[in-house]
Parts: C-alpha cells; structure tokens; sequence
C-alpha cells in the first residue's frame, strides 16, 4: 500500500512540475497580432470606402447641389405624372363611339354641293357645262339604278296611307325650314 | 377632263325641280363606285407606322383611281366577300404596309393619283425624350383650299361644333334615334349656319382673288381692303337673288350692284376669272374616308374620336378642310423605366448621404 502511495504522490508532483507549454508560441503570437491588425485594417477599408463615396456631404456646393439635383427630379417626376393623369382624366371623359361605319355623304355636303352647284352652273360661259361621256353614262345609270331602288319603296308608302301621310306632312314641313333650291 | 367631251345643253333644264334632280343625281353619282375606305395608322415607338387600309365595295372593283389614299401594288392584300344582314354582298379589299418613316408615307401622298389626289396631305411624326417618359405625337394633315376663307368656328358653337366634325352615320343614328326631333332641329340650325358661311367663303374668296388679279390698277374703292368692308352688303346681295343668280351674274346685275356700272365693265373679265377659281375652290374634288390611329404607349390627347377598342379616328370630308389645314392629331407617352430606375437609386444615394452625415 505504501508503494502504491508513493508512485501516485511521485506522479502528482510530476504532473504539478510540469507546466503546459505552448509549441511555436512566438508564432501564436504573431499570428494573433496579425489577426487584430488585420480586423482593423478592414473597417478602416470600409470607413475609407464610404468616405470616398459620401465624401461629397463634406463639400458644400457639391451637396447642395446634389439635394437641388434630387429636388428638381422629384419636382419634374411629380409635375409630370400630374399632367400624364389629368390628360388621361380627360381622354377618358371623351365620348366613346361605336362602330366605324362611314354611311352616305352628310347632308351638309349635299347642301354645300347643290349651292355650288347652282351657282357654278351660271357662270359657265353660253349657260353650258361640260361633262364626258362617262360622266353621262355614269349618271344614267344612277338614275335608273335609283328608279329601280326607289320603286319599292314608293309602293310600300303608297300602299300604306297612314306613312303616306306622315311623309308629305314631313316633306311640307321640310319645304318650309329649307331655302328654296 | 380627259376623254371624248360632250356639251349638254344648260338651257335644257328650265325646269328647276329638273335642276335639282340632276344636281342630287351628279352629287350621287359621284358616290357611286366609291369603296368605304378605312385608313389605319399603327404607329410604332421607332416612328416607323404600319398602315392598313380597309376597303369595302358593292361591287368586286377596286381601281386605285376610286380609292381615296394612296395604293400600289407593294402592299399585301387580301380580298374577302362578306354579306350583310340585308343579304347584299360587299367586297372586301384589305392592304397592309409597313412605312419607314413618315417620309415615306409623304412620298405616297406627293405621288398619289388616286381619287382623292388633288388634295395635299402629309402625316408628321415627332418624339420627345422626356427623361420619365417618351412622347410621340402623330398627325395626318389636309391643306385648306380656300386662300380668303373664315374658320367653321367663326359661325359654329363647340357643341355644334362637336355635330359638324361627328362621323356622318353618328349624327344620321342621332337623327332617326330616340329625341329625333330635337336632333332633327339641332342638324337644320346647323346646315343653316354653315350655308352662310359656305356663301360668305365664297364671297371672300372671289373678293381675294377679284383683288389680286386687278392689282395695282384700280381705284381706291376697288381695293381688296375696301371691298372686303362690304363683303357682308355683296353676300345680302347675293342671297337676294340667288334664284337668279346664273342669269344675274351673266348680264352684269349682281356685279353692278356690288361694284358700280362703270367697274363692272371694265372688270368683267377678272371678276368671271375670280368667280371660277372661287368655285373651283370651293368645289373640292373629294371622297370622303375615315382615318384611324393606333398609338404607342398611353393615349394623352387627340382631337379625334375614340372607339370601343380604344383607337383614335376622324372622319374626313371636304368641309373640313375647306378653309383651315385639318389635323387629325393624336398624343401618347411611354414610360421609360431604365430612368425611373435611375432616378430612384439617385435619390438614394443622396438620402443615405445626408442621413450619414447627420450620424457623423
């Protein structure tokens, strides 16, 4: 048992003599003061970098005019999109119309026709037009194209005395309203 | 007028309703062979336009000497055959091309001999680079014909106005639709107004043109300055006798009155010589057709109509274009969103800036 002893109290004091020691610790040493030079060469990049991009907040008339810049912009952006709005406003107040047809020539383009017409006709020397021969044969046909179109028609009216009436009514009233051509 | 020449006989038609009934006839037959044309206008960012234009026809003919814009043959086409709710058939000629520029399209009209070739139009196309958004701006124009004329709304309120520049087939629907009467009404006060100033154009074109070409030679009383004064009293006097007014302008009547016995003999010649190029004038050699728009981007302004679809059109016919150019204008923005984008980061940028020198 005493042996025992001993050899364990041999071993303790063996073990509290020998102290840990570092391998390479001058390296170690290096190593960290590196490290910490290093973290704080990255935040001066950092500062360095944003001061080179902000620098300009240090310079009066490069801020100033900056801020005027953005202001100017915000202010063109706004007025524009106010005006786009309102013009779209109003486009939209615009009357829609429906289908694209083009129908007969307008009744004012008759009347203007006819006036011309007749006044053109007077100052034809010897109270003559001229016309081709086409021209004839075209207005020929017209006419009697327009005979045909229009025969039914008239004995639709006349066949039925209560539209007969309604339209000589309509017709003598025309004749009043409108200049004697 | 080329072709073999006939005379007919004025004389013959002493009758007036005879009168009346050719003239409605002529102003008919002039609309006969008339294909109902529909021009389309797709106007692209790069200015280039795609133009398609719709023709349709009772009967399967289709000489570009009927059509009212210019056609040739380097325009891709397809013809159909549609039937209407009547059971009439009418012929359908489509054409599409794709324009350049508009310099293109100008070198059309310049070259166009077509139905509508004395008439003088051109199409602008301009873009404007507006950082947040780009405008285009397209027009088509008609040149007046008349020198010496006064603008429609001279005599023409805005809604009658509005009435005047309708689509004829709306103001037609409008008449024969509920409130008939009223429309009905509303059309005559309108043709009366415009019949005065059909008159009064013509009376001041023939005063223009009477002034222009007696130049220097006359009298003080004579001047286009001192006739124009009394352009009101020759147009009274016009309308005084305008059933007489053939037989009147012939034996000097109208001329005397309006110029004294002595002028009137001396410059007969100018005033027959003024009183035709008035008339021709006047007398605009014409198809109508109907003119639309398709735009880039947001539609922002136009003095034309909007249909269902959304596209722009303007009916066109002589009146307009009588004594004032006729701009069919339309006006349309895109956003550009490159700049929106740009200006956002810029903003940024400032904002941050300021922000961090307040935290230094």
């Amino acid at each position: 048992m005493t042996s025992g002893n001993d050899k364990y109290k041999k071993m303790i004091e063996i073990l509290r003599n020998s102290k840990p020691g570092l391998p390479r610790s001058e390296e170690m040493e290096d190593e960290v003061i590196r490290r910490i030079r290093n973290e704080k060469s990255k935040t001066e990049t950092a500062s360095g970098l944003i001061e080179a991009i902000f620098g300009w907040v240090y310079i009066g008339w490069v801020r100033r005019s900056l801020i005027g810049a953005a202001f100017i912009l915000v202010a063109v952006f706004i007025y524009q999109q106010a005006s786009i709005l309102k013009q779209v406003n109003n486009m939209s107040k615009q009357v829609v119309i429906t289908g694209i047809g083009q129908g007969p020539a307008s009744s004012s383009e008759l009347d203007k026709k006819l006036t011309i017409y007749k006044i053109s006709s007077g100052l034809s020397d010897d109270r003559e037009i001229k016309i081709s021969e086409k021209q004839m044969e075209e207005l020929l046909d017209s006419y009697q194209d327009l005979e045909e179109k229009y025969k039914d028609l008239l004995r639709i009216i006349e066949e039925n005395p209560e539209l007969n009436k309604y339209i000589e009514k309509k017709l003598d009233e025309g004749k009043n309203n409108k200049p004697d051509l | 007028m080329k072709g073999k020449i006939i005379n007919l006989i004025f004389n013959i038609m002493k009758n007036r309703k005879l009168k009346n009934l050719i003239s409605l006839i002529l102003v008919m037959t002039a609309s006969c062979n008339q294909p109902e044309t529909i021009v389309t206008n797709i106007v692209h960012r790069d200015g280039s336009v795609t133009r398609r234009i719709e023709m349709r026809n009772s009967e399967n003919k289709f000489e570009v000497s009927d059509l009212q814009v210019p056609f040739d043959s380097t325009w891709i086409t397809r013809d159909s055959m549609e039937f209407t709710g009547e059971g009439d058939t009418i012929w359908v000629k489509r054409a599409e091309k794709l324009f350049s520029g508009i310099e293109e399209i100008n070198s059309f009209y310049k070259s166009d001999s077509g139905a509508n070739k004395d008439i003088i139009r051109h199409a602008v196309f301009r873009k404007k680079f507006k950082w947040f958004n780009t405008e285009y701006n397209f027009s088509e124009v008609i040149d007046k014909k008349m020198q010496y004329g006064y603008p429609v709304r001279e005599y023409l309120n805005d809604e009658e106005l509005q009435w005047f520049y309708s689509p004829n087939y709306l103001t037609m629907e409008k008449q024969n639709g509920p409130d008939s009467l009223k429309y009905r009404a509303f059309n005559d006060t309108v043709d009366k107004k415009l019949e005065k100033w059909y008159m009064k154009n013509l009376v001041s074109e023939w005063i223009g043109e009477f002034a222009a070409l007696t130049g220097e030679k006359v009298n003080s009383e004579m001047t286009q300055g001192s006739l124009k004064q009394r352009e009101n009293e020759f147009v009274e006097i016009v309308l005084k006798d305008i059933d007489h007014f053939d037989s009147l302008w012939q034996n000097g009547t109208i001329l005397r009155k309006f110029i004294g016995e002595t002028n009137a003999l001396k410059y007969k010649a100018e005033a027959d010589s003024a009183a035709t190029i008035a008339t021709d004038r006047f007398w605009v050699n014409f198809k109508p057709y109907t003119v639309r728009a398709i735009m880039p981007g947001k539609l922002t302004d136009t003095n034309g109509l909007v249909d269902s679809s959304g596209y722009l059109l303007w009916p066109v016919n002589s009146d307009f274009f009588l004594t004032e150019l006729y701009i069919m204008r339309a006006e349309s923005k895109t956003l550009n969103s490159w700049a929106w984008l740009v200006s956002g980061l810029f903003l940024l940028f400032v904002i941050s800036g300021i922000a961090l020198k307040r935290k230094g």
